[in-house]
């Protein structure tokens, strides 16, 4: 079986829109938020947004936005763009210029492009509107390829003229974590020599409030303590947004051209939780089993892993039934992995998490350090025997597994390791 | 506490549009629309179609964007425009003059002034 490492990422989050900037966010324990009020509206009790720096996209209009003056994109390629689809471009040319690779180079058929987003129900609703202003008569020529799910697809793959595997995943906040795992199948069994894995998210009052209505968020007004997961006093999740791109490649044709590899995947995993539409599993059932799969596939003991980068948002039924599923696995001698959840400093981005938290691992390993848990004060009593790092520890991990889960009990798991050739 | 940054979302007033779309325009096209409503006249109209392919124009055009183009110039041979910046340029008009286009009817804009002229022609029908 032909291996899988990873070459190139690039960023555009609360935490920072380089590389650079993320590394020192996730060493240093600094978290992304932002005091927002929705909609103008003062009476919204969601006040803490993992917001997105130097863009403006509050337009639906592109022509519009302001993004940083290091990106130039004609009006072709933003025509057609939700500003998550902006987020993604911009992401795109980070992570191409970190794996060394030329636009050019990915339009050779062996180059596929795995995408995730929730599409843009900001842009949705505006053309929406616009139709029904005009009684069905007539709509924008952008109003569905810029904001449906798949958005992501038919623009990046257009605008990189990629030829082979195109697909969209859409399984919530497990959606990107399937794109990645199907990618990393997909260069396993030899199918191709690389591929583009791209999550976005928008962070505007369409994208997250509805997510108040399921009573899912924080109402914590505090930037500093609103995401806490594992945290006794947690309320909800803080939302965030942006994009994460990571190029997963071959390990020989990476060796081949000289590109250096931040780490290998060397397994993933996925179960359900066969449960509810939108609750985790009470006992994390799914997710268990999710993290066995993956430690099989990946061949790795669970006494290997020395990081887990929890999905936990910190809802306190998702982090108490994550908590449940890691003393299953790892079991409660307290002499177990660190855990740590990043969404304690960039919130929780969706249906981008997966992709982007893989990122994070994947920067720990190549820069050997584990992130700690941030605003972790008092962790919860379900949490007793599992480890809980408060602070950055400066040490390679061995082995990372990351987890994610989306509704409907969708759970998905990578293991990622340094890469030795 | 950090000051609360505003996140907005879009309006449901049916001029804002309107609003829009004549806001990103340069003066003249502006201009040119107030006196093509008020008037009629055909130089505004041909102003305002020159503004509204400019602002759809293709960046790696050839046509350049500084002189007004003639009237037998090609949306898609000569200024470089695929068929969806045309249907965007047709869009624009529908939205601005709140009128709608048919695809046939679309097929039959070829040129900058079959373009104008069609513009004229809907907006007549719709008085009649």
């Amino acid at each position: 079986m032909r291996r899988a490492v990873i070459t190139g990422l690039g960023f555009i989050s609360s935490i920072g829109n380089s590389l650079a900037e993320v590394e020192r966010s996730l060493r240093n324990l600094r978290h992304g938020f932002r005091t927002v009020e929705f909609l103008g509206n003062p009476r919204i009790p969601v006040r803490v947004l993992g917001a997105i720096r130097d863009f403006d996209t509050d337009s639906p209009n592109w022509r519009d936005w302001r993004f940083p003056d290091q990106y130039q994109f004609e009006p072709e390629a933003l025509r057609s763009l939700s500003p998550h689809g902006l987020y993604a471009l911009c992401a795109c040319e980070q992570a191409l210029e970190d794996a060394r690779l030329r636009a050019d180079e990915l339009a050779d058929g062996g180059t596929g492009l795995f995408c995730a987003s929730a599409g843009s129900p900001f842009l949705l609703h505006h053309y929406l509107l616009q139709m029904e202003e005009a009684q069905g008569e007539r709509g924008s020529p952008m109003g569905m390829v810029s904001s449906i799910a798949g958005t992501l697809n038919f623009n990046l793959a257009t605008h990189y003229h990629i030829r082979g595997a195109v697909c969209g995943f859409v399984s919530a906040c497990a959606s990107s974590s399937h794109a990645l795992g199907y990618a990393i199948d997909e260069i396993r069994m030899g199918r191709q020599k690389r591929i583009l894995v791209v999550g976005a998210e928008e962070t505007n009052a369409e994208a997250v409030l509805p997510f108040a209505s399921m009573r899912a968020l924080s109402v914590n007004p505090d930037p500093d303590s609103a995401s806490r997961p594992f945290d006794r006093r947690r309320d909800g999740f803080v939302a965030t947004g942006g994009a994460a791109v990571m190029v997963v490649e071959d390990a020989e044709a990476a060796l081949d051209r000289g590109a250096p590899a931040y780490a290998e995947l060397v397994g993933w995993g996925q179960a359900g939780d066969g449960h509810n539409v939108a609750l985790s599993h009470p006992e994390g059932a799914g997710l268990a089993e999710a993290m066995r799969r993956a430690l099989r596939d990946a061949s790795t003991p669970p006494g290997e892993i020395d990081y887990v980068n929890a999905h936990a948002t910190s809802t306190q039924m998702g982090d108490r039934s994550e908590a449940i599923a890691l003393k299953a696995v790892f079991g409660s001698a307290g002499a177990g992995p660190a855990i740590s959840s990043t969404k304690a400093l960039t919130g929780h981005a969706l249906s981008m998490a997966g992709v982007l938290e893989a990122a994070f691992c994947a920067v720990a390993i190549r820069d050997g350090f584990v992130p700690g848990c941030a605003n972790l004060v008092e962790a919860d009593p379900v949490c007793d025997g599992l480890r809980l790092p408060r602070k950055t520890e400066e040490a390679r991990p061995r082995a990372v597994i990351n987890n994610s889960s989306g509704f409907g009990g969708s759970n998905v798991c990578h293991v990622l390791k340094p890469f030795s050739a | 506490m950090p000051q609360a940054q505003p996140v907005p979302s879009p309006s449901a007033d049916p001029s804002r549009n309107l609003k829009e779309k004549l806001s990103r325009l340069p003066a003249d096209a502006r201009r040119n629309y107030q006196i093509f409503i008020e008037t009629g006249d055909e130089q505004a109209l041909a102003g305002l179609v020159f503004e509204a392919l400019r602002y759809c124009l293709p960046k790696n055009s050839a046509a350049g964007g500084n002189v007004p183009w003639p009237d037998d110039a090609r949306l898609i041979e000569d200024l470089g425009f695929d068929s969806l910046a045309t249907i965007e340029t047709v869009f624009f008009f529908e939205d601005l003059f709140q009128i709608s286009v048919l695809n046939e009817e679309i097929a039959n804009v070829k040129t900058v002034g079959d373009l104008r002229r069609f513009v004229r022609g809907k907006l007549e029908a719709g008085k009649a």
